[in-house]
């Protein structure tokens, strides 16, 4: 009889392996916080990673309200993640537009100029 | 005694339901490797770190922890965690630093730019300096009315050759004198529209229209002024001036007009 207690305590250690997480509330916020970023940039779900940070954070948000807070921080750590790359991805292409907007602009001038491109 | 065996065949199934759901992720060895793979990437790249310091550290972290758990039975799941997120801030680093360099250069076009205007304005201010003495000159109907549209510039036909977009040097007086009606009054903004007579077909009329107006919005541009402060508008030959039936009259609706807002940038609206 002095060995249950033991066993319980085994049970409930292989339990808390994955279990024990406290809900990742904060990250959930971060997450939510890099989606919207993103999306304010720009970012839409023809990004395909914009499309992977939302349908991973509803996921998490799912996970959130199973109480499977493990696998609900790392959806949302991940989708945190891919939203900054989105929003990362598209100012680099808006630079790109930039760029070839002002080089259409410079060879008009030149141009205009008559001097060589 | 009976009770033993129950519990402990309870916390096994337990324990293997903790495992399973942890672990089972048979690719976190290929996560792991190209992880690696993606920060090497990135610390050997002085614009990356130049770019994004912060971003390569916490890939080099993230990476740390996947290799350090990658010894541990059953983390799996884990290190394909950790491996990703570490992966995820090597491409985030790398996107920084791209944005860096074209922001850069961005930079260094608009010095160039600058140059250029500048070098075109005083070309432009040669020839009109030499063409009429900053006369009135005929052959550009320069007339500029008040009307319920707002402040109206007239660009007459002899500005272009026929069936031609691009702007004649004969209207470099009248286009250094918009640029600096602009640039002393910065809240303005214009819009330009072609017109052009009914001969022809309408389709055309309306492209030639177009082109002609855009013609002038490049050399506004070309010239200084902000593309955000100038609208371009094609008519064709709707709302003609004057009768079609006479040279004189299909001469009058081949024009460009410029339409100024008022001094808080309210455009009336296009036709």
């Amino acid at each position: 009889m002095r060995i249950r207690p033991l066993f319980a305590a085994l049970a409930l250690a292989s339990l808390f392996g994955c279990a024990n997480d406290p809900a990742p509330t904060e990250q959930l916020k971060l997450t939510e916080q890099a989606v919207r970023q993103a999306a304010a940039v720009g970012a839409t779900d023809d990004e395909p990673d914009m499309a992977l940070a939302q349908g991973k954070l509803l996921r998490a948000r799912a996970d959130m309200q199973d109480q499977s807070y493990k696998d609900a921080r790392m959806q949302a750590e991940q989708a945190e993640l891919d939203a900054r790359l989105a929003e990362a991805r598209v100012l680099t292409l808006k630079s790109e537009e930039q760029l070839t907007q002002m080089n259409t602009r410079l060879n008009r001038l030149r141009k205009q100029l008559g001097t060589p491109q | 005694m009976n009770t033993i065996p129950r519990v402990f065949g309870f916390s096994l199934l337990l324990g293997t339901a903790g495992l399973s759901g942890c672990a089972g992720h048979p690719s976190s060895d290929s996560a792991l490797q190209a992880a690696s793979a993606d920060f090497q990437q990135v610390k050997e790249d002085t614009n990356v770190l130049r770019s994004a310091p912060k971003d390569v550290i916490r890939a080099g972290e993230l990476l740390g922890r996947a290799e350090r758990l990658s010894g541990y039975i059953g983390s799996a799941g884990d290190v394909t965690h950790y491996a990703y997120l570490s992966s995820r801030y090597s491409a985030i680093a790398r996107e920084h630093s791209k944005l860096l360099l074209n922001q850069e250069r961005l930079a260094r076009l608009e010095l160039e730019r600058q140059r250029l205007q500048l070098a075109l304005r005083e070309q432009k201010l040669a020839g009109a300096q030499e063409q009429g003495k900053w006369a009135e000159d005929q052959i550009m109907s320069l007339s500029t009315n008040q009307t319920e549209r707002g402040l109206v510039m007239t660009l007459g036909d002899m500005l272009f050759d026929t069936g031609r977009a691009e702007l004649k040097s004969s209207a470099n007086r009248t286009v250094l004198k918009v640029v600096q009606f602009l640039q002393l009054n910065p809240k303005r903004v214009v819009r330009i529209e072609g017109y052009t007579d009914s001969t022809g077909d309408s389709l055309e009329n309306r492209q030639l229209a177009r082109d002609r107006a855009q013609s002038v919005a490049d050399v506004l541009s070309d010239l200084g002024i902000e593309d955000e402060r100038i609208e371009v508008q094609g008519y064709g030959d709707q709302f003609a001036v004057a009768a079609n039936t006479s040279e004189r009259g299909r001469a009058q609706n081949r024009r460009v007009e410029l339409v100024f807002s008022d001094e808080k940038g309210r455009l009336s609206a296009p036709r």
